[in-house]
C-alpha cells in the first residue's frame, strides 16, 4: 500500500522547532555517529526523512525518538548544519502532543498564550485558594511559635487536607499520563500491524522499565557522561521530594526542626542539592548555547526551568524561615511554593517536556518488546 | 642514398630504466650492429644536456640517423625530432624505442627486461635504415568562418570573430537566432533574466558588418580541407549562394529529449505532464495554470527524464538538476503557497554557484524525493474522485523506502538534452566524427576538446556534449580564439605522414577509395590511377594495407620499414 | 631450455599504445614475453606483417585497436577486424593455430586490461608450445 505524503505537516512540525528541516541530504553521517542507534532501530536519518516527507503515521508510530539522549554528536559531525539532535528533539515534543488526546500538550507546545495563560490561571487559583477558600477549611494563619522558635506550618497546612491534595493531583496527572502512555503503546506495538508480542515477553522485559527509569543507562552511553550525572542528580532528587510530600507527608511537613543529621532533612537537602544542580547545568548551558544540546531552545525548554527553580528555591525559602520562626513569610513563600508547584505539575507532567520521565523507559521497554516481537 | 651513420642514445631515465634495464649492456649490443656508429647511454637523454650531446655527435660523427631508447615516443618523440632537426637532420630519420612504459616499468626480472630493450633497440635500427626525409607542408587560409548554428554558441563564437575584423557566415536552421537561450525565463544559478542577457548579443550579430546571418538554411555538403573549404548555399532565398571559408565551427545544438518514449510518465496522455521546455514557455507566459486553467495547488518536477537510465541515454545532461531549482523559485514567486515536489534520482550541483543555489533552494518549502533509476520510475496515474488532485504519482522512495503517493495538478518533466536529429548530415557535409550518444567527438577529451580530427572544423556547445550557457560560451570562445590564430598565421600546417600512390604500380582497382574514410583518395579518369590529396589525407594508412599492388605507400609507415621493424624485433629470439 | 614464447603486437598509436604506455606509468607488471610495434590506426596492418611476424618465428601475434566507434579515423578498426578474421582462417589453413593471433579492442584508459591480455596471452602461449611454422619453413628451404 503506497503512503501519501503530506507536505503541509512541515507547518504543523515547524511550532515545534525544527528549524532547517529541509538541508539533510540523507548522506547518514548522524545514524553512523549516534552511540545509541542501533540495528531495527536507527536514527535520528531515517525520522528526519519521515518528517521531511510529512508521513504521519509513521512518525507516531516511532519509537526511536525516545531512544535519542541529545548528546548532540550528530549535529556537531552534520555536513550540511541540518541540527539532527535539535530535530529529534523537536519530534519528541510533536510525539508528547500526539499521545496526548486533551489536545492541551498540542496547545501548550505550538501557543505561549495557552500555556501562560494556563500557567497564571492556576497560579491565581492557588494563591486565591490560600486566601479565600482555605482559611474556612481550618487554615490558619498564625505568629504564634513553636516550643523550639519555629513557623508552625502544620496550623497554617493542615497535614491531612494538603495529603488529600496531594494524592488527588497525583492520581489526575498519573491518570493522563497513564492514558498518554497507553496511546503511546497503542501507537508504537499495536498499530505497528506487523508483530505480535506475548504477555509473557510482556511481564518478562518489565523490570526494564524499572531499571531504565531509576538509572537511564542509555544517556550514560552518550558520549559525554557529565550530562547523565546532572541529570541523574536531578532526577534522583525530584523523585525523593515526590515520593515524601505525596506517600510520606506527615514525615516530611513536620513543625519539629529535626537535628540536621535526622534522614528527613538529609533527604531533603539532598534532593535540594540534586535538583539544583541539574538545573544548574542545564540553565547556564541554555543561556550559554556552546553546547549543541543547549544551543536551540524552545519556549517550553526555559518556562520548565523557570518553573522547576522557582519550585525549589521557593521550598528552599520555606525551609529557611520556617525553622527562622518568620512565621508570614513562610506562608507567603508557602503559598508561592504552590503556585508554581501546581500548574509546574498539571502542564509538565502529562502534557508537556515532563512528560519524558514516563515516555523514555516506556519506549526502551517497548523497543524490547518490538525486538521480540513475532511478525503477524 | 648515402650509406647510413646511425647514433644509438640508451636513457637511464634516472634509474627508471636504469634500474631494470642493463643500459650498459644494450649500448654494447646495439653498437656491435652494422651502420650503427656509436651507441651512447646517458643519464636524462631529455635534458638540455642530452639533447647537446646528440646535436655535438650529429655534427662530430657525420650522423644522418638518430635512435633514442626512452620514454614512450608519446611524450618525447617531438623533443628529440626539434634536436635533431637542429643539428640539420630531417626530423622524419629519428626514431624512439619504448623501453620504460613498455619495458622497464612493466617487466620485474631484469635479464628479461634488458633482453627486451636490446630487441626493441634492434627493431629501431632496423627500422631506421628505410626512413626517408619528409617535408612539412602547409596550405594558406581563408579568413572567413562558418558557423553552423545560431545558438548562444554560434553567435557567441561568430562575434569574437566578427570583432577581431574577420568574416563570419552564420547558417541557422529555423528562422530565428537565439536558439532555446532565448526561450528561458531566467537563468541559474542567479536568476537572471535569459531574455535581457540574449537580447543586446542578438542584436549585436544581426547588426555586425562582418557577421552575415542565413536563416532557415541548412548545411549539405562541404568540399574542401582546412584553411579552404567551400559549400554551397540551397534554400529558397540563397539558391547557389557559394560560399568560401577557412575555418568551420559546428554549434548545432540540442534536441530535448521526447518524453512519450517513456510510459511511466503519460507525456501526451495527461494534459498537465509537460516538458521542461513547455515550462519555460509557459513561464513566458506569465501564468502557470494547468489544461483547465486553474492555478495548481501541487507541483512535481520529475529529473532525470530519459537521462542517466540504460533504456533511454545513459549520460547525465548536467544541466536538469540546476534547471529544475531554477523552476522551484519561480513558482514560488508566482504561486506562494504551492505544494513543490522535487523528484529527483542525484542532485548533481557540481557548478561554480551550484551548490550553494541548491542549498538555498531546500529553504523554499519544497519536498525532496528521490528515486532508484535502476528499479523502478515513477508511475503517473489519474487521481480518483475522491482525491483532490489530478493525477497521482507512484514511487519508491529510496530515501525513506517506502512506497508513497503524491498527489499533483501539474508535472513538469526535466528532459534530458539530445543530440540533434539532422546532426548526421552535418557530420558527413564536415566530417566529424559521433560518439555513441550521437555528439560530436572532441579531437582530445582533455587536452583538445574544441577542435575535432578533421582539421578546421571545431566544435562548440552542446553538440560536443550536454552543457550549461557558460560552459557552451567558454568553448565558443576558445574555438573562435584558435580560429583567430590560424587566420593570422595565414597558414596551417598539414599531416606528413600521409599515403602516396606510385602511378607505375597502381591498377586502378579503386579499393583504396573505397576504405579512405576522409575522401582523400580520387580517381584519374585519364591515368587511371588513384591520386591522394596529401591535405585531406590523415596518414592512418588504411589505404596502404588495403592496396593489392603495393602502389600505395603510407610515408614514415612503409612496408618496407614495418616489415624490417619486425625482423629486427625477432632477430635476437632464436 | 624452458620455452620462452615470443609475442609481437601491433598497436594503434591513439588508444592501444597509449593504454600500454599507461600500464607503465601505473607500474603494472605483465609478462616480459610481448614486443610492441607502433603504427598509426590498426586499420594499417598488412596481412604481411603478421605473416612476417610468424615467419620470423613469433609464437603469437597480438593486434589491438580502439573500441568500436572509438577509432580516431573513424573506422580504421573495423577494416583491421574483417582482415583479422579472414587472416585467422587463413593462418590455419598454413598449419598455425588460430589462437596465435588474437585481436583486442583496448582503449587509451584500459592500462590494467592491457597488462591482463599481455598475461593470458602469453600463458595460451605457452599451452600451446612453440610455433612450428618457423622450422617448418626452414626445413623446406633447405631442400
Amino acid at each position: 500500500m503506497s503512503i501519501r505524503v503530506n507536505p503541509e505537516l512541515r507547518n504543523q512540525l515547524i511550532q515545534y522547532g525544527i528549524g532547517d528541516w529541509n538541508a539533510c541530504y540523507h548522506c547518514g553521517t548522524c545514524t553512523a555517529m549516534c552511540p545509541l542507534s542501533e540495528e531495527g532501530f536507527l536514527f535520528p536519518r531515517k525520522k528526519i526523512r519521515l518528517m521531511q516527507m510529512g508521513l504521519e503515521a509513521q512518525l507516531e508510530s516511532s519509537v526511536e525518538p525516545w531512544l535519542c539522549y541529545y548528546c548532540g554528536d550528530c549535529t556537531k559531525t552534520c555536513p550540511r548544519d541540518a541540527n539532527p539532535g535539535e530535530l529529534m528533539m523537536s519530534l519528541r515534543r510533536y510525539l508528547t502532543s500526539r499521545y496526548d488526546w486533551t489536545g492541551l500538550s498540542k496547545k501548550f507546545y505550538t501557543s505561549e498564550t495557552w500555556e501562560i495563560g494556563f500557567i497564571l490561571f492556576f497560579a491565581v487559583m492557588v494563591v486565591l485558594s490560600f486566601l479565600v477558600i482555605l482559611p474556612s477549611f481550618g487554615f490558619r494563619f498564625t505568629t504564634e511559635l513553636t516550643a523550639q522558635g519555629g513557623v508552625k506550618v502544620n496550623s497554617f497546612a493542615p497535614i491531612h487536607i494538603v495529603e488529600k491534595f496531594d494524592w488527588t493531583m497525583a492520581i489526575i496527572v498519573a491518570s493522563l499520563l497513564i492514558s498518554n502512555i497507553l496511546r503511546m503503546y497503542y501507537k508504537i506495538i499495536w498499530k505497528s500491524g506487523q508483530e505480535k508480542v506475548s504477555l509473557f515477553v510482556h511481564i518478562r522485559e518489565f523490570w526494564l522499565l524499572i531499571f531504565n527509569f531509576a538509572v537511564q543507562p542509555k544517556f550514560s552511553k552518550c558520549d559525554d557522561k557529565n550530562y547523565w550525572i546532572s541529570h541523574w542528580f536531578l532526577m534522583s532528587g525530584y523523585t525523593i521530594m515526590f515520593i515524601v510530600i505525596v506517600v510520606y507527608l506527615p514525615w516530611f511537613q513536620t513543625e519539629k526542626i529535626l537535628p540536621i543529621y535526622n534522614l528527613q532533612r538529609l533527604l531533603g537537602y539532598y534532593a535540594t542539592f540534586g535538583l539544583l544542580f541539574g538545573l544548574l547545568v542545564a540553565i547556564i548551558g541554555r543561556a550559554r548555547r556552546e553546547d549543541v544540546k543547549f544551543r536551540f531552545s524552545h519556549v517550553s525548554d526555559w518556562l520548565f526551568l523557570f518553573m522547576l527553580t522557582s519550585t525549589v528555591v521557593t521550598g528552599i525559602l520555606i525551609h529557611i524561615f520556617r525553622i527562622n520562626g518568620m512565621a508570614y513569610a513562610t506562608y507567603i513563600a508557602y503559598i508561592a511554593h504552590m503556585a508554581v508547584l501546581v500548574p509546574m505539575i498539571l502542564i509538565e507532567v502529562p502534557f508537556s517536556k515532563w512528560s519524558h520521565l514516563a515516555y523514555r523507559p516506556f519506549a526502551v521497554y517497548f523497543t524490547q518488546l518490538k525486538k521480540y516481537a513475532i511478525p503477524r | 642514398m648515402e650509406e647510413p651513420r646511425i647514433g644509438v642514445y640508451v636513457c637511464w631515465c634516472g634509474t627508471n630504466i636504469a634500474k631494470m634495464v642493463d643500459v650498459e649492456a644494450v649500448t654494447t649490443e646495439v653498437g656491435k650492429l652494422p651502420n650503427v656508429v656509436l651507441a651512447k647511454n646517458y643519464k636524462y637523454m631529455c635534458s638540455d644536456p642530452g639533447q647537446e650531446l646528440i646535436i655535438k655527435d650529429i655534427k662530430g660523427h657525420n650522423l644522418n640517423r638518430v635512435i633514442v631508447a626512452a620514454c614512450s615516443p608519446r611524450i618525447h618523440e617531438l623533443t628529440f625530432r626539434n634536436a635533431v632537426e637542429k643539428a640539420g637532420i630531417n626530423p622524419y630519420l629519428f626514431e624512439m624505442a619504448n623501453i620504460r612504459e613498455q619495458d622497464s616499468w612493466v617487466h620485474t626480472d631484469r635479464t628479461e627486461a634488458t633482453t627486451k630493450a636490446i630487441d626493441l633497440v634492434i627493431a629501431a635500427v632496423r627500422r631506421v635504415l628505410y626512413h626517408e626525409p619528409l617535408e612539412k607542408r602547409s596550405v594558406s587560409v581563408d579568413p572567413a568562418t562558418l558557423v553552423i548554428g545560431g545558438g548562444i554558441s554560434g553567435m557567441m563564437a561568430s562575434l569574437e570573430i566578427a570583432n577581431a575584423g574577420k568574416k563570419v557566415y552564420l547558417i541557422e536552421k529555423t528562422d530565428h537566432l537565439g536558439g532555446h537561450v532565448v526561450k528561458f525565463d531566467l537563468t541559474f544559478p542567479h536568476l537572471s533574466s535569459a531574455k535581457q542577457m540574449m537580447r543586446p548579443i542578438l542584436q549585436r550579430v544581426e547588426n555586425h558588418p562582418n557577421i552575415e546571418v542565413f536563416l532557415q538554411t541548412e548545411i549539405h555538403e562541404v568540399t574542401g580541407y582546412v584553411g579552404n573549404f567551400k559549400t554551397t548555399l540551397r534554400n529558397k532565398d540563397n539558391e547557389g549562394t557559394e560560399l568560401k571559408f577557412g575555418n568551420i565551427i559546428a554549434a548545432v545544438g540540442l534536441k530535448p529529449f521526447d518524453p512519450s518514449k517513456i510510459e511511466e510518465y503519460g507525456y501526451g496522455k495527461f494534459p498537465d505532464v509537460i516538458t521542461s521546455m513547455e515550462f519555460e514557455d509557459m513561464l513566458g507566459t506569465g501564468k502557470i495554470l494547468t489544461k483547465y486553467g486553474k492555478e495548481p495547488r501541487n507541483i512535481a518536477i520529475i529529473h532525470c527524464v530519459g537521462s542517466r537510465n540504460k533504456k533511454y541515454h545513459e549520460y547525465c545532461s548536467r544541466t536538469c538538476c540546476m534547471a529544475a531549482l531554477k523552476f522551484v523559485h519561480q513558482i514560488r514567486a508566482a504561486l506562494p503557497s504551492t505544494n513543490i515536489f522535487e523528484i529527483y534520482a542525484d542532485m548533481r550541483a557540481y557548478g561554480k554557484g551550484h551548490e550553494e543555489f541548491y542549498a538555498m533552494t531546500t529553504h523554499k518549502q519544497i519536498m525532496f524525493l528521490m528515486y532508484d533509476q535502476q528499479e523502478r520510475l515513477p508511475v503517473i496515474r489519474q487521481a480518483n474522485r475522491s482525491d483532490d488532485c489530478n493525477m497521482i504519482i507512484e514511487m519508491d522512495e529510496k530515501l525513506s523506502g517506502l512506497p508513497i503517493e503524491v498527489p499533483v495538478d501539474m508535472v513538469i518533466l526535466m528532459v534530458n538534452m539530445e543530440a540533434h536529429e539532422n546532426v548526421k548530415d552535418v557530420v558527413h557535409a564536415i566530417g566529424v566524427s559521433l560518439c555513441g550518444n550521437q555528439f560530436f567527438i572532441e579531437k582530445h577529451p582533455k587536452l583538445d576538446p574544441v577542435a575535432t580530427t578533421t582539421a578546421g572544423v571545431y566544435i562548440v556547445g552542446t553538440c560536443q556534449g550536454p552543457k550549461d550557457i557558460p560552459d557552451s560560451v567558454a568553448q565558443a570562445r576558445a574555438a573562435a580564439a584558435r580560429i583567430l590564430a590560424t587566420i593570422e598565421g595565414g597558414t596551417v600546417p598539414v599531416e606528413v605522414t600521409t599515403s602516396f600512390v606510385n602511378e607505375k604500380l597502381c591498377c586502378g582497382c579503386q579499393t583504396c577509395i573505397s576504405v579512405c574514410p576522409y575522401s582523400a583518395i580520387s580517381f584519374n579518369e585519364i591515368k587511371k590511377v588513384s591520386e591522394v590529396n596529401e591535405v585531406l589525407c590523415k596518414g592512418c594508412g588504411t589505404c596502404g594495407s588495403a592496396c593489392p599492388t603495393g602502389a600505395i605507400k603510407c610515408k614514415h609507415f612503409t612496408d618496407l620499414q614495418i616489415l624490417s621493424e619486425i625482423e629486427g624485433i625477432m632477430s635476437m629470439s632464436y | 631450455m624452458n620455452f620462452r614464447p615470443t609475442i609481437v603486437a601491433f598497436l594503434c598509436n591513439w588508444c592501444a599504445y597509449t593504454g600500454a604506455d599507461l600500464a607503465g606509468t601505473s607500474r603494472l607488471k605483465y609478462a616480459p614475453n610481448i614486443r610492441i610495434i607502433r603504427i598509426m590506426c590498426s586499420g594499417r596492418i598488412d596481412p604481411t606483417f603478421v605473416l612476417k611476424a610468424f615467419q620470423q618465428g613469433a609464437d603469437g601475434v597480438l593486434i589491438c585497436g580502439c573500441h568500436p566507434g572509438d577509432c580516431h579515423y573513424q573506422e580504421g578498426n573495423y577494416k583491421c577486424l574483417r582482415r583479422f578474421k579472414l587472416l585467422q582462417k587463413y593462418i590455419a589453413q598454413m598449419g598455425i593455430e588460430k589462437e596465435r593471433l588474437q585481436l583486442e579492442w583496448i582503449s587509451a584508459s584500459e592500462g590494467k586490461q592491457f597488462s591482463e591480455l599481455v598475461n593470458n596471452m602469453t600463458k595460451t602461449m605457452l599451452t600451446l608450445g612453440p610455433s612450428k611454422i618457423k622450422s617448418s619453413l626452414e626445413v623446406e628451404y633447405i631442400k
